[in-house]
């Protein structure tokens, strides 16, 4: 069974902005290469580290984004610009100037391989007036609009006496690189039929300040802009925080599963008066369905409490921490945690896999993080032996029904 | 465009499923929304609304009206704008007559990529099973959308954002030490899952013309979320370093790389804040420059990136004694013109009117439709040289009318003639 990505050579040059986009190339079955220095990426140095030693083969941040990948130590910028001619796709975080310096323009790289996809993901973009501003991930959270919405309510007085919060996770860095490798398959996809590469520029900020939902439009709506306060959530007897969201909105059978639940288990009080049948009265009382809830959530613990609420068709989710999700069996049934050997260590590790279920291409999660330079010759050897193909990985346009072309037939290997 | 000539027949509702489409809309797919007068898409008959045309700028009051009591018509729920640019068309149908669910089968044999987001078993109860697409469509890719996904034992259970963001460890990331996790107040995972949707469909699409073969890909919006967590979960597992432990999540500090300062500190205004990032000594002596040298800062404990990480509760005080006489545009702008990461906390007002780098990049489009004015709207944040996006789409238009490309897509894709359709609009079918 072949990946959609099969034979697709993808050359990563990033920091540790943009590696979870070559993570994702490569579960499509990419073949990742990460070009590093001798001293290895800067992601190699930033923790944490496996047993808190520090080492270019021991960061779990480097672990966590480069699964899947195999590592080259480039000699010089000759070097880079060379492996990048024999590449499908190359994936870099540099700043026009940075990449000007170095021979890795695009105009430069397409004189060599006009099919080239170059895909340049940068904190502002390649262009504007904050072009050379600089930023972490907090910096762009502020930006784009998240962190304004996130955190803790008002206290008294109804003022904010706590920051906004950003999320751990690098997420804007997570949204660009998932949009640049959206980009690159676009881009492959075009490349199948017309043989031309491209430049793709994502702008991080723009990744951003797009993934806050309904606010922009709340404001273009009313001119309110959201302010920042968590969901609703109900303590279980077991401490446990679960997400107890209501969508009364959606209809009455909403209330009906709530008030059945509620019933069922003895602790619905006066909300079986017919009057609560009535969403304005419901509205009115909230708090007689919120004190009934909370009598059902010290009754259970959060798993428990979670499941009766999903019973009763609500859209209820305990608050898990990351490490508590590998126990959810719903995930474990869908085959989502993978077990991959790390040989030099004598051990196993688990890695979160395939983001979605695909029968027909399986999500590809088979090489372990790579050590430092450990594919050097390998790669070497391989990408010096063939041009890659223009055209791949396709034959035929997009909505060719059943253009069923091989696209490795025209890689010269 | 990237994607122009595929056709993607589009079950999607609210945020999740259209987020994947719209993607796909904007790289130049043809995207048919197949929708129902009876059952509109929730996020168009919700608020907030879009005012009348013409009342925008002018007041907010009478969309104001308009979301107190009820929705106006099935185009002015605000959020349908959101998630339907890329030129996406609209068409309805009554799946539940017979010749409605003739026409969607005929549709569905003229379609490269079947994508919906109803609960599991939806689209089968309608008639639609997937066998029966593949059927009609041997090399048809199908892409699934739904919270739990259509495989596993859990299939049944409902979400929406903040339910999967709770499950799967966002939610709790998001917090100061010791207090109940704070969490996203938006369904960020509507757009990740999204995202992932768009990528199922793209390798989807890649992998038939390599193979010649369709498949069903099934996107729940939990996995595309495990790996959002980055090294915690490696943490938790070899060092055994859970997350669930005293002082965590740290706010806004962040250990690996460690930072200090770094944070967001008070400026003028009601509840205005920046954000400042300082990874480097270097960074930090610029800082310290652009305050003016203040005595404090000369504080031996604050020598080094250690120190300033050890003492960085009295290190933020300093800090925002210092921001909080400032507005944050300036302060932004002073140190990041000395080579300090600094960004203003902006709200969406604020990306909309007073982001400089947001209007330069093009990041808004302005597109309408017959009942609304033209607003500014978002579509992919990233530009292609050879391929590039729009927000509007291949057509180059705002989100659609409800069923206001009925006549066209069954005239255009089926052959059917103008008074084919009428004959269908009299029986009903076309609700």
């Amino acid at each position: 069974m072949t990946a959609p990505l099969d034979g697709v050579r993808v050359l990563e040059l990033t920091d540790e902005s943009a590696e979870y986009c070559g993570r994702l190339l490569a579960g499509l079955g990419a073949d990742v290469v990460k070009v590093e220095p001798a001293e290895g990426a800067p992601s190699r140095h930033i923790g944490p580290f496996l047993d808190d030693e520090p080492g270019p083969d021991r960061s779990l941040a480097f672990w966590a984004d480069n699964v899947g990948k195999r590592s080259v130590v480039a000699l010089d910028d000759t070097d880079v610009v060379a492996l990048c001619a024999a590449a499908d796709v190359v994936v870099h975080t540099l700043r026009p100037a940075q990449a000007a310096a170095r021979g890795l323009d695009v105009d430069a790289l397409h004189e060599r391989a006009p099919g080239l996809v170059v895909c340049a993901v940068t904190p502002f973009g390649q262009d504007g007036p904050w072009a050379d501003y600089l930023a972490d991930d907090l910096v762009l959270m502020a930006l784009g609009g998240s962190m304004a919405a996130c955190g803790y309510g008002p206290g008294a007085g109804g003022v904010y006496d706590t920051p906004p919060l950003a999320s751990h996770g690098d997420q804007a860095w997570r949204t660009a690189s998932t949009y640049a490798a959206i980009a690159v398959l676009g881009a492959l996809a075009w490349r199948a039929e017309s043989g031309q590469g491209q430049l793709i520029d994502v702008s991080a900020h723009e990744c951003s300040a797009s993934m806050t939902e309904w606010h922009l439009m709340t404001y273009l709506c009313s001119g309110g802009v959201h302010r920042r306060g968590p969901h609703p959530t109900l303590t279980a007897a077991d401490g446990r925080q679960v997400a107890a969201l209501n969508p009364d909105f959606l209809g009455p059978h909403v209330f009906a599963g709530m008030l059945r639940m509620l019933e069922d288990e003895g602790v619905a009080g006066e909300l079986s008066d017919p009057a609560f049948a009535d969403p304005v009265h419901r509205a009115g009382n909230y708090r007689e369905v919120w004190r009934a809830l909370k009598r059902l959530a010290a009754r259970h613990d959060g798993e428990t409490l979670y499941r009766l609420g999903q019973g009763a068709g609500l859209p209820w989710g305990v608050i898990r921490s990351p490490e508590e999700v590998l126990d959810d069996r719903h995930l474990r049934a869908r085959g989502h945690f993978v077990e991959l050997e790390h040989p030099e260590l004598g051990r196993s590790v688990t890695y979160c896999g395939a983001p979605f279920v695909a029968h027909g291409s399986p999500w590809v999660m088979e090489r372990r993080p790579p050590l430092l330079g450990e594919h050097t010759d390998e790669v070497r050897a391989q990408w010096s032996a063939g041009t890659p193909a223009a055209g791949t990985p396709a034959a035929g346009a997009p909505g060719r029904a059943g253009a069923a072309g091989d696209g490795d037939a025209g890689r010269a290997r | 465009m990237a994607l122009e000539g595929l056709r993607i027949l589009d079950f999607t509702r609210l945020g999740f499923g259209a987020q994947a489409t719209l993607i796909c809309g904007c790289l130049g797919a043809e995207v048919i929304r197949v929708e129902s007068t009876r059952f509109p898409d929730a996020i168009r008959v919700m608020p907030p609304f879009v005012p009348e045309p013409g009342e925008r700028g002018e007041a907010f009051g009478a969309a104001t009206l308009a979301n107190a009591t009820g929705a106006p018509s099935a185009n002015r729920g605000g959020i349908f704008y959101k998630y339907n640019t890329g030129g996406k068309r609209s068409i309805t149908v009554d799946a539940r007559h017979p010749k409605g669910l003739a026409l969607l089968k005929d549709l569905v044999a003229e379609s490269d990529v079947v994508a919906e987001s109803f609960a599991a078993g939806t689209l089968a109860r309608w008639g639609l099973p997937v066998e029966v697409m593949r059927e009609l469509r041997p090399d048809l890719v199908y892409v699934s959308m739904c919270g739990f996904g259509h495989e596993g034992p859990d299939t049944s259970h409902v979400t929406m954002g903040p339910t999967a963001q709770a499950l799967t460890g966002l939610t709790f990331m998001v917090g100061l030490p010791d207090r109940p996790p704070a969490g996203w107040s938006f369904s960020y995972l509507d757009h990740v899952g999204g995202y992932l949707g768009a990528i199922a469909i793209l390798a989807g699409v890649i992998h038939r013309r390599r193979t010649g073969e369709g498949q069903h890909i099934d996107v729940s919006q939990l996995e595309p979320a495990t790996a959002l967590s980055g090294a915690l979960l490696l943490d938790a597992m070899l060092n055994g370093r859970p997350s669930r432990r005293p002082g965590f999540p740290s706010g806004n500090r962040r250990a690996h790389p460690p930072a200090a300062p770094s944070g967001a500190y008070r400026c003028t205004g009601d509840d205005r804040w920046v954000v400042v990032s300082c990874r480097t000594d270097e960074q930090w002596s610029a800082l310290v420059g652009a305050m003016g040298a203040p005595a404090w800062a000369a504080d031996p404990r604050f020598a080094t990136l250690v120190g300033r990480v050890e003492h960085a509760d009295d290190l933020d005080a300093h800090v925002e004694s210092w921001t909080r006489g400032r507005d944050r545009y300036e302060v932004m702008d002073l140190l990041q013109s000395v080579g300090v990461p600094a960004g203003a906390v902006q709200d969406a007002a604020d990306r909309l009117e007073r982001d400089p780098q947001l209007a330069a990049r093009g990041h808004y489009t302005d597109l309408g439709n017959d009942e609304v004015d033209a607003l500014p709207l978002e579509g992919v944040p990233f530009r292609m040289t050879a391929t590039p996006p729009h927000t509007g789409g291949a057509l180059r238009r705002g989100p659609p009318c409800l069923g206001e490309d009925t006549e066209a897509v069954l005239g255009e894709v089926l052959g059917m003639s103008t008074d084919q359709v009428a004959a269908l609009r009299v029986e009903g079918v076309l609700s």
